[in-house]
């Protein structure tokens, strides 16, 4: 199983992946003086935008309300996606002096670029929360037990990212263009994924093409157990258990391969 | 090389880089569009040609040869940061490479949290960084910026930290590549202290460097590469004495008849034609052992009569240190008349020199100074000896000791 050895020399090397995540976030916030407040207005605001823009100037969904609540969380979790690929794609280019300098595993930066945009999702998490707490009290949601499966879901979304960014930031080393390719392809999937809209809203002819799409289930998932609070269904689980594994086991064969070349190139 | 298994063994390493590496990305559309492979296998710059060696635990190498020689190459080699195309690499033990100093670092976050990540990056656990975290602010003399982003550090600051955590990180290989040429004169003092600290507690060194009078002078062994393949491998001395004449050669620069690449200035009124360094049988050698006895011989000739001159010989270290240095008129001697050919000899019972490589400067010049023929580094010689020490003095000495002190057989 020599192809999946990404995966034990990242989690040989976890304590160095800890250390630069935080370094990502100590970076990223040491400049500004709200530090790491932003972590909490970043997604506050998005909130307050949404929770205004559907109430003032569009007509939000009559299937799903409040509908703000429903977009938060798909958004937030979509956020981490698209952020930790395309910090993934960017992970080589930004490390390169350690990487043509130190003996450091390479598996590590991707791993690194998922982790801090995990974290970032994690610091967002409790305005999530407190939305819920509003809605709730609001009338508009009933929570339930359901809200204890998302750390599993997100946990699956995670490891599947992970799988992605190995391949994409190998890829990057290599080919110039990776960068768009993959920005493309996340505004392409971020409409053909029941982000904005539940999975429901698409005729039921047309839903398995939905389907098909490795992102629909994960964000089945988040509506399920932030939203609606219903357990997620047994396909679902299905469907995440296998993207999870054959996104790391693609991802880490193709890391294996570019391996070598990747202090050479990049 | 008898004893025990090498720290580093070298067999067959070739290494060739792919043509467009660097200049020109592909991109995945045309990777994707265009039917041919990858152009792997089509040639590439061959960095390193079939390079083999081994090096004994607590030997310490040197690497020299022209830019572009292969010797960084060689570096990522031993580091793994690259894989050789073909061959094999081997080293034994947790290795630290001082490639780049502080080349992990980053920008906005304080020298504290720098060292954790340097120390992870080279293998230590987080409780080892701990451990050593004091010694390594100590050494690198930051305590009052610890907690600064690193970007407000000045460039030796740096440097400094850098060195320190790799030096604190217990390798048992060291690979160091052109690090004192960054730091200042201080610096690079304490590292060269810190190198001498290593090889004493059995550590192997490899040292690339353009400074070839440190190589010679720190290193027992080099090696020479010379467009990516193995020009020679021998005793430090030897190695960058061969490769200097190569170089003065290819320059077209030999002034001088001698192995030095010294400097000759003087008027000519009285000069020095050959100058010799005889072991206790008479013997020209370039190689002594410490303690035995030798003379400093030059053949003189003044074409005119003169009756003011002096002769000097002077022994420094390659890095340029004046180890010992007397002339005629120092000793009390008072010229009459110098005319033709002369011999002239400086015989020393007992050069009780250090192990290394020392440079010699011989001079013939006027009671005020005004030189004749004035010749420095006119030639190189080693000094082995079987007992280690540090510094350039190696007198015959004994320990003697009473009490309830035992030793081991």
């Amino acid at each position: 199983m020599t192809f999946l050895s990404p995966l034990s020399r990242t989690w040989a090397q976890r304590a160095l992946v800890a250390a630069l995540v935080r370094r990502e976030l100590a970076a990223r916030y040491r400049g500004g003086s709200l530090g790491f407040l932003w972590s909490f207005l970043n997604p506050l605001l998005l909130l307050l935008v949404y929770a205004t823009v559907f109430r003032f100037v569009f007509a939000p969904r009559a299937d799903v309300r409040p509908y703000a609540l429903f977009l938060f969380g798909g958004v937030l979790v979509w956020g981490f996606v698209s952020s930790a690929l395309l910090d993934a794609v960017e992970t080589f280019r930004s490390n390169g002096p350690l990487l043509r300098k130190t003996t450091v595993a390479p598996e590590v930066f991707p791993a690194a670029a998922v982790g801090a945009r995990l974290v970032h999702l994690l610091l967002a998490l409790p305005v999530l929360g407190a939305a819920i707490v509003v809605a709730t009290v609001r009338g508009g949601v009933v929570p339930g037990a359901a809200l204890l499966e998302f750390p599993i879901v997100l946990a699956l979304l995670a490891l599947s990212v992970f799988g992605a960014a190995l391949a994409v930031s190998a890829l990057s080393v290599h080919f110039g263009d990776v960068r768009d390719v993959v920005a493309n392809l996340l505004t392409l999937a971020f409409f053909v994924t029941p982000v904005l809209y539940p999975i429901e809203a698409v005729p039921e002819r047309w839903r398995w093409l939905l389907r098909a799409n490795p992102f629909a289930s994960f964000f089945s998932g988040v509506h399920d157990t932030l939203f609606h609070f219903r357990p997620v269904a047994s396909s679902d689980w299905l469907w995440m258990a296998g993207t999870a594994a054959a996104a790391l086991a693609v991802g880490a064969a193709l890391f294996e391969r570019l391996r070598d070349s990747l202090a050479e190139e990049a | 090389m008898s004893g025990p298994e090498p720290a580093i063994a070298v067999a067959g390493a070739t290494k060739i880089y792919r043509r467009y590496a660097r200049e020109s990305h592909g991109t995945l559309k045309s990777a994707l569009l265009s039917r041919r492979r990858s152009t792997r296998g089509e040639g590439g710059v061959v960095a390193l040609d079939g390079v083999s060696f081994t090096v004994a635990p607590g030997e310490s190498l040197g690497v020299i040869g022209s830019n572009g020689s292969g010797k960084s190459t060689l570096l990522k080699l031993l580091a793994s940061i690259v894989r050789p195309t073909r061959g094999s690499v081997a080293v034994r033990g947790r290795l630290a490479a001082l490639l780049e100093l502080g080349a992990g670092f980053h920008p906005e976050i304080s020298g504290r949290e720098n060292i954790e990540i340097t120390g992870l990056l080279l293998g230590l656990t987080r409780k080892e960084i701990a451990a050593r975290f004091d010694e390594v602010v100590r050494f690198a003399g930051i305590e009052e910026f610890l907690d600064a982003p690193v970007k407000t550090y000045s460039s030796g600051m740096a440097v400094r930290l850098g060195f320190a955590i790799a030096a604190h990180s217990d390798p048992d290989v060291l690979l160091v590549d052109e690090v004192l040429a960054v730091g200042d004169e201080a610096f690079a003092h304490r590292a060269l202290e810190k190198f001498s600290e290593f090889e004493q507690a059995g550590k192997t060194l490899v040292f690339v460097s353009h400074d070839l009078g440190l190589v010679a002078e720190r290193c027992r062994r080099a090696i020479w590469l010379d467009h990516g393949r193995l020009a020679a491998d021998g005793p430090a001395g030897e190695v960058v004495a061969r490769y200097r004449e190569r170089v003065a050669a290819e320059e077209g620069e030999r002034r001088t008849a001698g192995a030095g690449a010294g400097g000759r200035i003087g008027s000519g009124v009285a000069s020095i034609e050959v100058v010799r360094l005889l072991d206790r049988e008479g013997r020209p050698t370039s190689r002594l052992r410490s303690g035995e006895a030798a003379s400093v011989e030059m053949v003189v000739r003044a074409p005119e009569a003169i009756s003011d001159f002096v002769f000097g010989v002077q022994i420094s270290t390659v890095s340029g240190t004046i180890v010992f240095g007397t002339n005629t008129a120092l000793e009390g001697l008072r010229p009459e008349r110098l005319a033709g050919d002369a011999r002239v000899a400086l015989e020393i019972p007992a050069l009780d020199l250090a192990p290394g490589v020392y440079a010699l400067d011989a001079a013939v010049h006027a009671r005020d100074g005004a030189p004749y023929d004035y010749r420095r580094d006119v030639l190189r010689f080693e000094v082995t000896a079987e007992r280690a020490g540090t510094g350039v003095w190696s007198p015959a000495r004994r320990w003697s000791f009473s009490g309830g002190i035992r030793w081991k057989e």
